[in-house]
């Protein structure tokens, strides 16, 4: 068994009466790109401010990279990487001046830092010019920047693509992919469930607090419902295929019903008794399954 | 210091230099005029006796040592408790306790910093040796500023060094108020309200202890206000008075280590 990057028990953090966050038990593998899912106000960006010490919790506990997440645990903040989902930059500093600050304080060397500048395209002419003039895009590629440009252990991205045109995306989907290949563990939040379905190994998801399912995005499919489409030579009784899973649709000659995985080969041998011209049967994406558990 | 604690040291000095600067320059320049206006020997002859013929509550008013002072070397003192350099050395502390935590927390920047391997003392540390010294380069400035002047229009019987202890009690009293800033700011999550109760805080300071002063029935409140250990006509007159430095430096100590603490627990 590999050692594990991140890994919760029970955690837990209420302001005041309200529950952010509700005993939350998770386990990420060093490696592992990690999606974590959820609407917003669901909890996600409070259990990585938990993970980085950035806030105390009120049960529970984590540890990160095998040490304890805790404000004082400065030390293993040093592997690590992170991009906030609010980012917020000094406007009056320099693109090159905030990435710069940034490694310092972070204390490794900087060693990606010209490959992902010119991978998200920014130019040095940018670099060089203050904060405050940048659009939002812009911004969110100098926070990807300086969240990985160390090279971290792991990293924490926040909500990463938000902002950021589809050719951008393209290619930040690409570094992950790499920084995965040279070993680094990744754990990043989003509501875009197509960039889970694409970059993830597994994937959590969250709601009002609670984590709802984790799996891999295989695993979570398999436990969704089957969207089968029947299409009938002669007028039949969509009131027969009832009891193998919900008829959603129904007209003269085509049926389509929700069918969950374990009852597809009897529905198949029903079907087969019935004028079938044509069946589909659609494995959900990703989104259903998000849609489902939200519903 | 830890190699965090400097770099974020470097942070404020980058954030603060233009201030800083602008600051110290007023500070000297001002100081620099007041030596330029304060009276001759002759001049505060006739406004003594001129202000001798005043009303007893008028006197009061004033100020008890009002008449004591009006010499040269007193004038140049009142201008260290004058509100121009008070408000210099108040925008330094207001600025920088209260932008080195709660600005951050509150603009979000705060998040960049403490998700790196930085300790949350460091952070405190930081914004304390910053407020510090620069806080002692403009009570410096100031200083300069009145030795500058007093070179080029030399005053008999007035010499600058009268005036260190004056601007050394300055620093002090506004390290504590800057000690009271960084634990405002330490329990702050907004830049704003940390810096309207800092700000705040001073004002009613201030105004309590001219109060206390010239109004009888609360008198007894003016070793309330921090104001009530500076008095730099005092210190020319008398030296410095231990137990006024000592109650600064420990409501300076105070504050800062609280500050510590409560950074250090809080949620950012």
């Amino acid at each position: 068994m590999s050692s594990a990057a991140i890994e919760t028990r029970g955690l837990g953090k209420r302001y005041g009466r309200v529950r952010a966050l509700e005993d939350l038990s998770l386990r990420v593998e060093e490696g592992e790109v990690f999606g974590f899912l959820g609407p917003n106000g669901a909890g996600k960006t409070t259990t990585i401010r938990l993970l980085l010490g950035l806030l105390r919790p009120s049960a529970g506990a984590a540890t990160v990279l095998g040490r304890a997440a805790a404000p004082g645990a400065a030390e293993v903040r040093g592997d690590l990487g992170y991009l906030p989902g609010e980012l917020a930059l000094w406007p009056a500093f320099t693109g090159a001046h905030t990435l710069a600050f940034l490694e310092r304080l972070s204390g490794r060397p900087a060693v990606d830092r010209a490959a992902l500048v010119g991978r998200l395209g920014l130019t040095t002419a940018e670099l060089d010019r203050a904060v405050h003039g940048y659009s939002d895009g812009m911004k969110q590629k100098l926070g990807i920047v300086q969240a990985l440009q160390c090279r971290p252990k792991l990293a924490l991205l926040d909500e990463p693509t938000k902002g950021l045109d589809p050719l951008v995306q393209r290619e930040f989907y690409a570094v992950l992919a790499d920084a995965r290949r040279q070993g680094m563990t990744i754990f990043f939040s989003s509501h875009v469930i197509s960039e889970a379905e694409r970059v993830c190994d597994r994937v959590g998801m969250l709601r009002a607090g609670k984590l709802v399912s984790v799996g891999t995005v295989e695993e979570l499919r398999r436990a969704q419902r089957r969207r089968v489409i029947a299409v009938f030579g002669d007028d039949v009784d969509a009131a027969a295929l009832a009891h193998f899973g919900e008829v959603v649709e129904r007209e003269a000659r085509r049926v389509v019903l929700q069918v969950a995985q374990e009852e597809l080969p009897a529905l198949v041998a029903r079907l087969g008794m019935m004028p079938l011209v044509d069946l589909v049967v659609e494995p959900p994406s990703l989104e259903e399954v998000f849609l489902e558990r939200y519903r | 210091m830890s190699a965090g604690a400097g770099t974020l040291l470097g942070h404020h000095w980058r954030r603060h230099r233009t201030a800083l600067v602008m600051l110290c320059l007023g500070m000297a320049l001002f100081q620099g005029i007041i030596t330029r206006v304060a009276p001759s020997p002759e001049q505060a002859s006739f406004l003594r006796n001129l202000l001798q013929m005043a009303p007893g509550p008028v006197l009061q008013a004033l100020g008890e040592q009002i008449t004591a002072n009006l010499s040269a070397r007193g004038f140049l003192a009142f201008f260290y408790v004058h509100p121009f350099p008070l408000l210099m050395l108040a925008v330094w502390s207001i600025r920088v306790s209260a932008g080195a935590l709660a600005r951050e927390i509150g603009q979000g920047t705060m998040d960049l910093i403490a998700s790196r391997p930085v300790t949350r003392a460091s952070q405190v540390t930081a914004a304390l040796i910053a407020l510090l010294a620069g806080l002692a380069l403009i009570a410096a400035a100031a200083w300069a500023g009145t030795a500058i002047g007093l070179f080029s229009r030399p005053i008999p019987e007035v010499r600058a060094t009268d005036y260190l202890p004056a601007a050394f009690q300055l620093w002090l009293l506004f390290a504590a108020f800057g000690g009271v800033g960084l634990l405002i700011s330490a329990s702050h999550k907004e830049g704003g309200p940390a810096i309207a109760l800092l700000a705040g805080l001073m004002a009613v300071s201030f105004a309590l202890d001219y109060l206390a002063r010239v109004w009888q029935p609360i008198h007894g409140l003016r070793p309330l206000s921090l104001f009530r250990y500076y008095d730099p006509q005092a210190i020319l007159r008398q030296g410095l008075a231990g137990a006024d430095a000592l109650v600064l430096v420990g409501v300076a100590v105070v504050t800062a280590i609280a500050a510590y603490a409560v950074f250090a627990w809080r949620d950012l």
